[in-house]
């Protein structure tokens, strides 16, 4: 801390100088272009009508809340965060274990095999999976042709699919936040429960999977997240068949062209998002008091 | 031993399910057929040479292309001076800042999207280059301050330290001595950049409009009216450059490094 200081005169105050200069475009561009429009948005769902008088008012809230419609989409949401969430954890452990603890030579390959789809642009996967699972897609000509069904399944436009295809792309975050933490637990954790007697699923059981329950839920959190605020995926794999509050709110706006109402949607699931966030933060700092 | 193959089958069968449904486009590509097909009938090239007879697609591959190196060079920049900041120097709030700074990352896209064009509408950027520029690098910031803070944990304060007792100022302790043993993150930070930027949607789909597109978005509109090879021709050459940069990175500097 003092052997970097570059002046023995005053060195706190040059020193947070330079911060502050370092800092200076970095923030001032996301004050532009992250917090001043947030704000704008909080104050558009606080507005009854617009064009019309800026009034300080809760109605479009209260909408929302008395709104089936928008309620429904609300829940489907958060069932779609829930499932996506747990099926990227289940599905992304055994991946980042092998990325972290199997010293394979194939752990390159599985890497950047994980975060492969997170690269590939929407619109290229959406057409994958229309090859795959379109009502003349691979699956369906299989299913067809063993005579399993006499008429294509449509696998496309349901909320399976759009699961699906969320899965597909979050996975990597998942693996990437496990791997992370599984690297840094020491082994000798594990030799130590074999060398007490218990067997290797027992040794999982109770030492490496509540040590590496941290990266589950920096892994959770993120997927979480994304998923509840997601859009392009859902309007593409779900034909328009699975709405979610993205694309209610995209309805709201672009629509019905009911800015206020459409922000106040966007308020509650930004606001659900935060929570999650700093819910996660106290987690967090609880973790490292321990 | 049999735990051991049984996880490695295991992963093998989740490669499968990430790989397939990028994979399956590329031979679609190929086909002579109208329709986009697979197995594809027949063999041909023809589609990858239609590519040049839809001008809408060059143009908005033109400009996509643009608004990432645009968006990539600045936040390269703007990235590194900013996670040099949060990672070297203790001040109040570092904790907070540094979410701020990975907020784009989670924060809901379609209320971010709606949220900037509210703000850039007034100013007349929306259907703007220089609008979708500014989106772009919030969007992209994240990953290189990610990438570049990721590298700075590794170099050892030392080096820097010794060049500041040899005399030099803190700018040129920075430039000659941290700078170069930043490359790495550098490198991977500038190369997810690019591909987020060119790839993003949802945030471009409120700033966009005749005269100034995007590829993704092109890609959508066209979709909606024909569901034709041309777009299987144009995906395969974006998984290419995709799969061509990403090899590049790893064998340059190493992508696995960058992430921990």
């Amino acid at each position: 801390m003092t052997a970097i200081a570059p002046s023995r005169r005053r060195p706190d105050l040059r020193r947070g100088l330079a911060a502050t200069l370092l800092l200076a475009p970095g923030v001032a561009l996301l004050a532009l272009v992250l917090v001043w429009p947030f704000l704008v948005m909080l104050g558009m769902s606080l507005r009854e009508r617009f064009p019309g008088p800026i009034v300080f008012s809760l109605a479009k809230y209260a909408e929302f809340l008395a709104d089936d419609y928008l309620l429904t989409v609300a829940l489907r949401s958060f069932s779609l965060a829930l499932a996506v969430t747990a099926l990227c954890a289940v599905l992304g452990y055994p991946v980042a274990w092998y990325l972290a603890r199997a010293r394979s030579r194939w752990a390159h390959l599985v890497f950047l095999g994980t975060i492969f789809p997170l690269l590939v642009s929407i619109v290229v996967r959406t057409m994958g999976w229309t090859i795959l699972l379109g009502s003349e897609g691979l699956v369906n000509a299989a299913l067809l042709r063993l005579g399993l069904v006499s008429e294509p399944l449509r696998l496309m436009q349901g909320f399976w699919s759009v699961v699906l295809g969320m899965v597909h792309v979050l996975l990597p975050f998942m693996v990437l936040s496990i791997a992370a933490v599984l690297g840094r637990i020491d082994a000798a954790y594990a030799e130590a429960a074999s060398t007490l007697g218990a067997t290797p699923l027992r040794g999982f059981l109770s030492v490496t999977l509540p040590l590496s329950v941290q990266g589950i839920a920096a892994g959770s959190v993120i997927v979480f997240c994304l998923t509840i605020g997601a859009f392009i995926t859902p309007l593409w794999l779900g034909r328009g068949h699975v709405t979610v509050m993205a694309i209610a709110i995209h309805e709201q706006m672009v629509t019905l062209v009911d800015w206020p109402g459409g922000a106040a949607s966007a308020m509650v699931l930004s606001f659900a998002t935060l929570a999650l966030l700093a819910g996660y933060g106290l987690l967090l700092r609880r973790w490292a008091r321990r | 031993m049999t735990a051991r193959r049984l996880l490695g089958a295991y992963v093998a069968v989740v490669m499968l399910f990430l790989a397939l449904p990028i994979a399956v486009v590329i031979p679609s590509a190929f086909g002579e057929g109208n329709a986009l097909a697979f197995p594809p009938q027949g063999f041909s090239l023809k589609w990858f040479a239609a590519i040049l007879e839809r001008p809408a697609l060059l143009a908005a591959a033109a400009n996509s292309a643009a608004i990432a190196a645009v968006a990539t060079g600045v936040s390269l920049v703007v990235g590194t001076l900013s996670a040099f900041a949060l990672r070297r120097y203790a001040f109040p709030g570092r904790g907070a800042l540094m979410a701020l700074f990975m907020a784009p990352l989670v924060f809901p896209a379609i209320v971010l999207a709606a949220a900037i064009a509210m703000v850039l509408a007034p100013m007349g950027l929306v259907r703007n280059f220089w609008g979708l520029v500014l989106a772009h690098i919030v969007v992209v910031l994240p990953y290189v301050v990610r990438t570049v803070s990721a590298t700075l944990a590794e170099v050892d304060r030392a080096w820097e330290e010794a060049a500041l007792t040899l005399g030099a100022s803190p700018w040129r302790g920075f430039t000659s001595v941290t700078l170069p043993l930043l490359r790495p993150g550098l490198v991977a930070g500038a190369t997810f950049s690019l591909i987020i930027s060119f790839d993003e949607f949802t945030i471009s789909l409120f700033l966009v409009g005749s005269g100034m597109m995007t590829l993704p978005i092109e890609m959508y509109n066209y979709a909606e009216y024909s569901l034709d090879p041309v777009l299987a021709a144009v995906s395969t050459l974006l998984i290419l450059l995709t799969t061509a940069a990403v090899l590049a990175v790893e064998r340059t500097v190493g992508l696995g490094k960058q992430f921990s």
